[in-house]
């Protein structure tokens, strides 16, 4: 999905305003989602920890929405508190990564030389792991926990940034504004903040929110296999675990948190997708006439 | 072009490879076994009698048998032995079944046995203080075992799987693991793994013919894995299904459920080493606060029986033998205030000088209702104002060894033998006493225990021994378990057994 060939998305585009429409409708999905997570702990019904054996294995219904799991919690509550969990953690993933990878791509890329030299082949170090593999070795030896996923998963997710960065600030180095900021005095750090990072914020950000789902994707995976957060917390990943065992008695307690990880790394990746058409120079020239 | 054809010989290559491997299997007779019940984790893993656990895979498997066996009432049968007889208290004389040969060919006869039983007691870890072996005669058929002191329940160690009688000139081959042996049994193993052994038929058992060709025993640490094994038909039979996937077998026509209560025992080890482990009030609070109903009715889908102490009802020193208390939060969170824990800080957690009240929970996957045990602890402990901190590990052996816990959950079966010793030997006073539980008057009892020969002073002796344990709150029981076999319906000969360890015999058949 993230790999997308810029023309393809045209066929969907029927006019520069539906793109419009389409961002403004998917970030209020976004804003929404991000608003349930957020209010997670006032909005559910039932206490998402509370064990009641007498409950337990409830088919959906109008008492549990979602039914409950083996242990009698209610899955719908459940899923709402691990959205705060799955959502927020993933947020704070995309930020770290985007924020280290962008920062070391610019300097790579404004720098060159050396340092260029240097860090560059520390991140191919990196891209060469795959990246799943790395971060699983990672969480082995740091142990279980979400702070522990996500720093693993931050350890091999940088490089993707820090490579198109630099890119991107090589393109922009020599470019006449660039050379007409240097003759006006501006120094380094104000050249870098104030010239180079606006005018590469936009493919950052595209491949920040693309990278949302996929964040999301993994850092379940890993709770899913026990390294992520660890029980009774809920996460969605987790959750279908706890549930596979019991998936052809109670289907409920992996099918509902699956649907979660579906519709929340749907949103997001249309978001990006759209973000991307509507910051595309193609469609903006248009945007322009 | 050059490519092309190297892909087209590649792929002519696996498919030939494969069609190998579909031709055979002609009119064989093989059977698929599929068990959570062999694993490196477990400590049965290999068939070496003489390590660890590892003769129960033996026995399990229909490789080794040992000199005496039990029936389906617990009571101890002759197997490989025909006859016993106790000379004076130190002395026991057996004789020996005739035309018994080993896989390896040679003949058992009492020399061979002797060689096998003193290498047992020079390196096993449980064997030599259960049996107290002097030293051993052999003539013929005859074994005499001479005791260092008297040794009433001799005979029923015998029938322990450590005391799986292999031939040692043989010996073992491969280690740990990979141990192979020569046993007696209805089938040798062919190729020995921690994760598989492929089993051939002992065309020279004495036991009559054996009917099924082959077999393979899997292991699964998986029980969804387990269970999809089973519905496709990779494998014909499991042991070790999780409880809550019986209702997919159950009423289906094509398959056969076979379970009986065993005393196989979900219990806990408090660690005295730990320091608010010491306090027992908190161990006290800690038993009070877990529902054993409910976990063993819910949970376990009513497969599992609420245990009191360390021996089911079956037994006259079982469960109504002994008091200790029950399912009792506001009882529990009293004790913790009578100690000092309080939650102060409103966070729902009892604490005490800044420090709150956290116990580590050691725990194991394979047995896969002890990980959920430790989820509804976590949250029944809860309640009362335990934090638990689950540590759910294959290496939960490293962790137990080193001390690493509050509360170590694990389960055995506490009378294999049919006796009551073997739980207090082994797990009290002997080496997997990981808690370092410590009482001279257990310990006095326990060698009393050792030494009684009388059935009913055993029977009192047992019931005295796990009312002190209860009452130092030393450790905790918390359901005594049935043990399940499921097959497809036309296997057949294959039953669950109460001691736990017989399940591939010779009666095996797949029609």
């Amino acid at each position: 999905m993230t790999k997308k060939k810029r023309g393809s998305s045209s066929v969907y585009r029927t006019g520069t305003d539906s793109v419009k429409i389409r961002l403004i409708v998917l970030t209020v999905l976004a804003a929404l989602l991000l608003l349930t997570a957020l209010c997670a702990k006032y909005i559910c019904p039932y206490d998402p920890y509370e064990q009641n054996l007498l409950l337990a294995k409830q088919p959906p219904g109008p008492e549990h929405l979602l039914g409950t799991d083996r242990y009698g919690r209610d899955m719908f509550s459940r899923i709402l508190i691990a959205g705060t969990t799955s959502i927020f953690s993933t947020l704070i993933l995309v930020s770290i990564t985007t924020v280290t990878g962008t920062f070391v791509g610019i300097i790579c890329g404004w720098r060159g030389g050396f340092v260029d030299a240097f860090l560059m082949r520390i991140s191919d170090l990196f891209l060469a792991f795959p990246s799943l593999v790395f971060a699983l070795a990672v969480a082995g030896v740091l142990g279980g926990g979400v702070q522990n996923a996500v720093l693993a998963l931050a350890v091999v997710s940088w490089p993707k940034f820090a490579r198109l960065a630099r890119g991107l600030t090589l393109t922009q180095k020599e470019a006449p504004y660039i050379m007409a900021a240097r003759l006006s005095g501006s120094s380094t750090p104000a050249l870098l903040l104030r010239h180079i990072l606006p005018n590469i914020a936009g493919p950052v950000l595209v491949t920040a929110v693309l990278d949302i789902g996929t964040m999301m994707m993994e850092l379940a995976g890993l709770s899913f296999l026990g390294l992520g957060v660890q029980p009774p917390a809920a996460e969605w990943g987790s959750m279908i675990n706890e549930g596979r065992s019991l998936l052809q008695i109670a289907p409920w307690m992996s099918l509902a948190p699956g649907a979660a990880i579906f519709v929340t790394v749907l949103i997001f990746n249309l978001l990006g997708d759209t973000l991307r058409d509507y910051l595309d120079p193609e469609h903006k020239k248009k945007r322009g006439k | 072009m050059k490519k092309k054809f190297i892909a087209a010989v590649l792929a002519g290559a696996v498919m030939i490879s494969g069609l190998s491997v579909s031709v055979m299997a002609d009119k064989e007779k093989t059977f698929v076994y599929g068990t959570t019940g062999y694993s490196e984790e477990m400590g049965d893993a290999g068939l070496n009698p003489h390590d660890n656990y590892s003769g129960w895979s033996a026995l399990r498997y229909g490789v080794g048998e040992t000199l005496f066996k039990y029936n389906d009432n617990m009571e101890v049968e002759p197997w490989l032995a025909t006859d016993y007889e106790f000379v004076d208290d130190t002395t026991v004389k057996i004789t020996l079944r005739d035309g018994v040969k080993f896989s390896s060919g040679r003949t058992m006869d009492a020399q061979a046995v002797k060689e096998c039983l003193e290498n047992l007691v020079k390196v096993h870890d449980r064997a030599p203080s259960d049996m107290k072996i002097d030293y051993i005669d052999a003539d013929g058929l005859t074994l005499t075992i001479y005791t260092t002191e008297p040794c009433p329940a001799i005979i029923n160690y015998l029938g322990d799987p450590y005391g799986a009688i292999i031939d040692m000139e043989y010996g073992v081959q491969g280690e740990g693991g990979n141990a192979n042996v020569a046993g007696t049994g209805p089938y040798i193993a062919e190729k020995v793994t921690p994760t598989q052994i492929d089993l051939v038929k002992n065309e020279n058992y004495w036991g009559g013919d054996v009917k099924v060709d082959k077999v393979t025993v899997k292991s699964f640490s998986d029980g969804s894995a387990l269970t999809a094994a089973l519905q496709t038909g990779d494998i014909q039979g499991t042991y070790g299904l999780q409880y809550d996937n019986y209702a997919l077998f159950d009423g289906n026509p094509e398959y056969t459920i076979n379970s009986c209560a065993t005393s196989r025992c979900f219990f806990g080890q408090f660690n005295f080493e730990s320091e608010i482990m010491q306090d027992q009030n908190i161990r006290k609070a800690i038993e009070m606060g877990i529902d054993k109903e409910g976990f063993c009715s819910v949970i376990m889908e009513g497969r599992g029986l609420p245990a009191k102490a360390a021996f089911p009802d079956s037994f006259s020193y079982g469960n109504e033998a002994v008091e200790t208390v029950s399912y009792d939060p506001e009882g529990a969170k009293k004790l913790l205030e009578e100690s000092g824990w309080k939650d102060t800080d409103g966070d729902g957690y009892a604490d005490k000088d800044g420090q709150k009240l956290t116990i580590d929970w050691l725990t194991y996957p394979t047995r896969l209702e002890q990980p959920k045990l430790a989820e509804y602890a976590q949250a029944t402990l809860k309640e009362i104002g335990i934090d638990v901190v689950v540590n759910n590990t294959s290496d939960h052996m490293t962790y137990a060894a080193d001390g690493n816990f509050d509360v170590y959950v694990s389960s055995t079966t506490t009378a294999p033998t049919g006796d009551p010793e073997y739980f207090f030997t082994s797990t009290v006073v002997g080496p997997k006493n990981y808690g370092k539980y410590e009482n001279k008057e257990v310990t006095a009892l326990t060698e009393k225990l050792h030494q009684a020969f009388e059935p009913e002073e055993r029977a009192k002796l047992a019931t005295e021994l796990q009312q002190k344990i209860l009452d130092d709150d030393g450790f905790f029981f918390v359901s005594h378990l049935n043990m399940g076999i499921v097959t497809k319906s036309n296997v057949k000969g294959m039953a669950a057994h109460p001691c736990d360890y017989y399940e591939i015999t010779a009666d095996l058949d797949v029609e």
